[in-house]
């Protein structure tokens, strides 16, 4: 059996723990639109949290616990994916791929994914942050430490990559009166 | 926002999923003291931070030898822990705590087209070889991680958002009605009638029952816990072989006869809040766990001799615990979090005497034992184990295996006919649902 051999006493910061109830289920979700994984979108969260920690109490005098959360979990997936290598990988069998998704209908989750995944980390983090977390303009643009004008011209351009993305433009255009 | 743009925030808000489980404060403040510099405290801790370069799956949160050695006391939580503490060495008065006597309705729920739909088309069986003791996907559907059950001839497991019977021969779902769960507890069958955690929140516990085959809703009954419930409760509800239900409940389990709704009894802990509980096959022993964010201690009642206290005996590291688990040798449950997550077995309750039998989940996933079939099961990351249940020896054991270094998930084994059956979730091919396996015969049992 294991043995504790040290105790380390936090202080709870004063509605941390509401913060968190409340709102982990958004930012995960946010994290699996952000990595493609709920592991990984576990990682994110919990990193963007242990950040905001000791800066709680800053953070809820200016009423921007969220904002902060979401703004350390996008530059922490930009980080990743800087550091995470993007090549091919060489393999000597061809990847096993189930008969049924010839026929089945298109799995709009999978689609979603896989239409993100092409899309550069910045131009993805903007959907997510313009989109899904339904922030501003200026409020992504401060996430991201970047221009008003640079969110807009990587919503611009992610949204042109998804209009072509196979199993998604369906569901982007359709129903739009053009 | 132009209509594109809104379509787009429709699709990202309509297809995302829910997440499988929550981020905990306990878990930041485990990854706060768990990461090689201490306890990020203060202004220093931010400039002095390094990125977490690392990604996904396995390589994600604490270091195994640092999950082991500290344990988190949040200072907030500890002064709740410290008034159930002190709640636990006298019993609760009445003011204190939702009235034993309140009234627990169980009157026949009618369906509603809200509650019960039919089943969508799933996906037909395509025996994808994905692991294991010829383990075969064969329904491809997102299912809770710590959901699975079988009865009769039916496996019962959590979609997104609804309760779902499931056909073992063909993996087809054939029955589903609308359940979120609150907490983690896979569906507890009694007789014809499947019984869930509806909610678990302030001074009640609410259950729903469905119909086994139909999955109508035939039932609700309301448990008024004595204490406020657990904050981290794991597997609160159970069944006994005489068809009652127990239910974790404050700082007591409560014994309910599901067919009346009735309080047949309700057991005091003599420590803390219960966060999760079991009965032995035969019904002389009830298993009570009571969790913390930092501890988790193993209460043992005798049911056959009014309920006299048998044992006391906790674990020392780890943290909350819970997901128990009786068989006629003792008791089984998972503790720790993360990569630290691991499985147990405690013969006769006896947690001093705990020995390990899997690694658990970890990097994302949750894993629980099962019993079924005869056999104790216990999935997880890494290996895939049948077991004793008289004495917790591994029977037979399967590694599992990594899709090019991504873990892979086999959780909540259940037997139905003569196959097991267990949840599965492989992140690297984007493949997840259930598989059907044949173990080796020295998981005896399975033709029971």
């Amino acid at each position: 059996m294991d043995t504790l051999t040290g105790v380390e006493h936090l202080a709870e910061p004063d509605g941390f723990r509401d913060f968190v109830q409340a709102r982990s289920s958004a930012l995960l979700r946010s994290g699996w639109l952000l990595t493609g994984d709920w592991p990984s979108a576990e990682d994110l969260v919990q990193t963007a949290l242990a950040a905001a920690w000791p800066r709680w109490a800053s953070l809820r005098r200016q009423d921007a616990p969220e904002l902060y959360v979401r703004k350390i979990m996008v530059n922490t997936f930009l980080r990743w994916r800087q550091r995470r290598w993007t090549g091919e990988i060489a393999t000597g069998r061809l990847p096993e791929t189930p008969a049924y998704d010839v026929f089945a209908q298109v799995d709009a989750r999978q689609a979603l994914l896989a239409a993100l995944d092409r899309l550069p980390a910045r131009q993805r983090a903007v959907v997510v942050l313009r989109y899904f977390a339904d922030q501003s303009e200026s409020q992504t643009a401060e996430a991201m430490g970047c221009s008003v004008g640079a969110v807009k011209s990587h919503a611009a351009k992610a949204l042109a990559r998804l209009r072509d993305a196979p199993g998604l433009s369906e569901l982007l255009t359709g129903g739009v009166a053009s | 926002m132009n209509n594109e743009e809104r379509r787009l925030a429709d699709i990202l808000h309509r297809i995302t999923p829910e997440p499988p489980r929550r981020v905990t404060v306990e878990q930041v403040a485990y990854r706060l003291v768990s990461e090689p510099s201490g306890p990020r405290l203060g202004r220093q801790t931010r400039r002095g931070r390094e990125p977490r370069p690392r990604r996904g799956g396995l390589s994600r949160a604490f270091a195994p030898a640092l999950a082991a050695a500290a344990v988190v006391v949040v200072a907030g939580a500890s002064a709740g822990i410290a008034v159930l503490a002190n709640s636990h060495h006298n019993p609760p008065s009445a003011s204190g705590g939702t009235p034993a006597s309140s009234s627990v309705s169980s009157a026949p729920v009618s369906s509603s087209p809200s509650q019960t739909s039919s089943p969508e088309p799933t996906t037909p069986v395509t025996g994808v070889a994905v692991g294991p003791w010829d383990a075969q996907l064969i329904n491809h559907q997102t299912l809770n991680q710590l959901s699975l059950d079988s009865a009769d001839g039916s496996l019962y497991a959590y979609g997104t958002g609804t309760l779902d019977r499931i056909d073992p021969a063909t993996g087809a779902i054939v029955a589903t009605a609308r359940y979120t769960p609150p907490l983690p507890n896979p569906p507890v069958i009694v007789g014809n009638t499947v019984w869930v955690v509806w909610s678990n929140s302030g001074g009640n516990v609410v259950l729903h029952g469905y119909d086994a085959q139909t999955l109508a809703q035939t039932a609700s009954v309301l448990v008024p816990a004595t204490g406020p419930v657990s904050t981290v409760a794991d597997g609160i509800l159970t069944s006994g072989p005489n068809g009652h239900l127990y239910v974790a409940a404050g700082v007591t389990v409560v014994e309910v006869n599901p067919a009346t709704g009735q309080i047949i009894q309700r057991i005091y802990l003599t420590a803390g809040t219960a966060s999760s509980a079991a009965v032995s096959p035969d019904g002389s022993t009830l298993y009570v766990g009571v969790g913390s964010s930092a501890s988790f201690k193993l209460l043992v009642y005798n049911l056959a001799a009014n309920n006299t206290v048998e044992g006391s005996s906790s674990l020392t590291s780890g943290g909350a615990g819970g997901d128990l688990v009786a068989t006629s040798g003792g008791v089984w449950g998972i503790t720790g979090s993360g990569m630290s997550e691991w499985t147990w077995f405690a013969p006769h309750g006896d947690l001093s005497r705990a020995v390990r039998v899997g690694g658990g989940g970890g990097g994302g996933f949750v894993s629980a034992p099962s019993y079924s079939g005869g056999v104790v099961w216990v999935g997880g990351t890494r290996t895939l184990t049948c077991a004793s249940p008289a004495n917790g020896q591994a029977l037979a054991t399967a590694d599992v295996p990594a899709d090019h270094g991504v873990a892979e998930l086999f959780t909540s084994p259940v037997v139905a006919g003569d196959h097991a059956y267990s949840l599965y979730v492989n992140n690297q091919s984007q493949q997840s649902g259930l598989v059907r396996m044949t173990p080796p015969a020295a998981c005896s049992g399975l033709s029971s």
